[in-house]
């Protein structure tokens, strides 16, 4: 990214400032070499790989501060930040209410990656940031974060589990980790085993639609939990060809609903009741959907999505498709 | 879209046809209107052949191609039709009205008042649904147009040019205001960057019908009104000469376009280029006659409103394209042309 001399000066009075908090902050409290809090964490650092590089990260970092959507995966494996940015209430009230209270518990720095509180980041005085929002934004915060605390940051384009990897790894989190990638994996097995006849001769495709669709409109989605049916369990749903945009992000009219007859299952979205989420009832509701085939003959699986980028609520939509693959009704 | 001109031309510049010739040209674009709302019907995103768009009006089954008929391209085709003749003729009497040929209804701040209160519904009272938030959209035009009004009225009376500058006033405020909810709310963006592309897809016909009667009480005060605008064009003082009440004549203008810009605009959302193309070709067809310009607008607003989404149906398949979107990209190239013709259609 290029700066204008203006625009480097600010930078540099920016990072300057904060340094010299940092180092105000620090003459009249914790030393370097000694423990740091009440934990009696040591200085003793570790180097990880992330988007920006190689970062040496404290080996027990007391004080993570999450950016972005590191921050649910980070919780989810047992992590507690001291301060975070702003979760939507939809997708905080699907982690469970131990987990909320966590993430209530961390002070709030900002709605998003580039609108963080860069004075108020600076007075928790964390001794790692954790952050994952879109590379073009981190540009543009970068020196400031670094200045501060060792920073790992992951662009959104890496894939769920190397960023639950990363995250653990430099989080030091990873024993709850490999408790839940056991787990996912003794489920894709058991869900691989026990519905291998329908996996292997079902086709399926997913339907989604979001608060922000347009009226009368859906998607037939391809990114989200349905990638995990996809790529690790190996069931059948229609995918974007190489190089091109995600099916998804093309709102279709409900018109083509109708179209949707050819396939033999449908999954749609559902919330932890196993109601159709607000956003996708519309759909359900419309006599279209109700004269498809794969619905009228109970054929229409309702998942729960409560996030893809952690393995907690990824387990809870392996429960979800285990237990819909269970009541599906035989082929005609 | 919202625009000040001065008038170059007056009446007498365009060569105005005889009464024969309107009723001819009248027959034509309502037969063009016929012809647009059956293909609305015919055609979409999903090929279904003619013999099951015939059997969904007319021997209802419970078909899925003829739901998709029935619950999709019908009331797309009604609400299409709803939302051109309001546009249409709302347009035709804000320029009018105004005395400036290249008007719309959002002079008045009609579309950031609706605009406004939609974000706020949604934003603020947290409504997610269409069905919710367009009566917001129709009360924030009814309640910009009394600011207006009672911002726009002097000791002199009500004059447009004050009416004008206090819509553009307030318009641009509530626009501000607008955007600084949605820039810090993202429900509130999200629903916006939908709204605002003007849409009339998703429209079932029991949000449609709560509308019409306004729109219906509207055209009525339209064509009541069209009489004394045509005096007042010559200019205020002429018009009182021949019994014109202007201030009676503005206010039943004013309720009568708000009513239709606010009701159409509360079922699609702001749609740029129809209220302000319409009446001026139909003033290059017919002349300074403004219920023959009503008349028209009534026609042929809704044939552009119709082409326009039947285009947009086809050129991003199988995705589709909104018709407030598509309206702008044929709109304007329309309208430069033209305002370039050395005959220009005046007031």
């Amino acid at each position: 990214m290029t700066k204008t001399p203006l625009g480097r000066r600010r930078a540099a009075l920016t990072a300057t400032l904060l340094g010299a908090s940092l180092v105000l902050t620090a003459c009249g409290g914790t030393p370097e070499e000694t423990p740091t809090g009440d934990t009696g964490a040591t200085s003793e650092t570790r180097t990880v790989q992330a988007d920006n590089g190689s970062v040496d990260v404290p080996a027990d970092p007391q004080r993570v501060v999450s950016i972005g959507n590191t921050t649910l995966p980070f919780i989810d494996m047992g992590g507690a930040p001291v301060g975070v940015t702003e979760v939507g209430a939809s997708e905080l009230a699907l982690v469970p209410e131990e987990q909320q209270a966590t993430f209530e518990a961390a002070t709030i720095l900002g709605s998003s990656g580039d609108q963080v509180d860069m004075e108020q980041l600076a007075g928790l005085e964390p001794d790692l940031i954790l952050a994952q929002f879109p590379e073009s934004e981190f540009e543009s915060v970068k020196e400031q974060l670094e200045s501060i605390a060792p920073t790992v940051f992951w662009d959104l384009d890496v894939e769920w589990k190397a960023l639950a990897d990363g995250v653990a790894e430099a989080g030091n989190v990873a024993d709850g980790l490999t408790a839940q990638k056991a787990e996912f994996e003794e489920k894709i097995s058991g869900i691989q085993d026990t519905y291998g006849a329908i996996i292997d001769d079902t086709s399926f495709v997913n339907l989604d639609r979001w608060d922000s669709s347009d009226p009368g409109t859906f998607s037939v989605a391809d990114f989200g939990c349905v990638e995990i049916a996809q790529d690790d369990i190996g069931m059948d749903f229609p995918r974007a060809a190489d190089g091109e945009d995600p099916l998804g992000w093309t709102s279709l009219p409900f018109e083509q609903l109708a179209e949707l007859s050819t396939y033999d299952v449908i999954t749609y979205p559902v919330d932890a009741e196993g109601h159709p989420t607000a956003a996708f009832a519309p759909v359900v509701e419309s006599n279209t959907w109700q004269a498809l085939p794969a619905v009228s003959s109970g054929r229409a699986l309702g998942l729960f999505c409560p996030g893809n980028n952690s393995y907690g609520p990824v387990l809870q939509y392996l429960d979800s498709l285990d237990a819909a693959l269970a009541a599906l009704p035989a082929k005609e | 879209m919202t625009a000040l001109a001065l008038r170059h031309e007056g009446p007498g510049t365009v060569a105005v046809p005889g009464p024969r010739r309107r009723a001819i040209g009248l027959v034509v674009a309502l037969v063009a209107l016929l012809a647009l709302l059956v293909l609305s019907v015919m055609i979409g995103s999903t090929a279904i052949p003619p013999s099951v768009v015939w059997n969904a009006l007319f021997h209802p089954a419970a078909d899925i191609d003829q739901f998709a008929i029935r619950d999709y391209r019908l009331p797309r085709t009604v609400a299409g039709l709803v939302v051109g003749v309001a546009l249409g003729l709302s347009g035709a009497l804000i320029q009018a009205l105004t005395r400036n040929p290249l008007a719309d209804p959002g002079i008045l701040g009609l579309h950031a008042g609706s605009s406004f209160a939609v974000t706020v519904a949604v934003g603020v009272l947290g409504v997610r649904d269409i069905g919710g938030y367009m009566w917001f959209a129709f009360a924030g035009a009814l309640v910009v147009t009394l600011m207006v009004l009672a911002i726009g009225s002097t000791r002199q009376g009500r004059s447009p040019v004050v009416m004008v500058l206090a819509g553009v006033c307030v318009g641009a405020v509530l626009q501000g205001a607008g955007s600084a909810l949605e820039l810090t709310n993202p429900d509130a963006f999200d629903v916006m960057r939908s709204w605002n592309a003007g849409s009339i897809v998703g429209r079932p016909l029991d949000l449609v019908w709560p509308i019409v009667p306004f729109l219906a009480v509207a055209l009525v005060l339209a064509f009541v009104v069209s009489g004394p605008l045509n005096a007042m064009a010559l200019g205020d003082e002429l018009a009182v000469a021949q019994g014109v009440r202007l201030v009676r004549t503005r206010v039943l203008a004013i309720i009568a376009l708000t009513l239709l810009a606010g009701g159409a605009t509360a079922i699609a959302g702001p749609i740029s280029f129809v209220g302000l193309m319409v009446p001026h070709v139909a003033r290059w067809l017919v002349g300074p006659h403004q219920r023959w310009i009503f008349a028209y607008s009534v026609l042929l607003a809704p044939s552009l409103l119709l082409a326009s989404d039947i285009l947009g149906r086809f050129v991003m398949r199988p995705s589709e394209i909104p018709v407030g979107v598509v309206t702008a990209f044929v709109g304007a190239p329309v309208l430069i042309a033209l305002v370039r013709r050395t005959r220009a259609s005046g007031l």
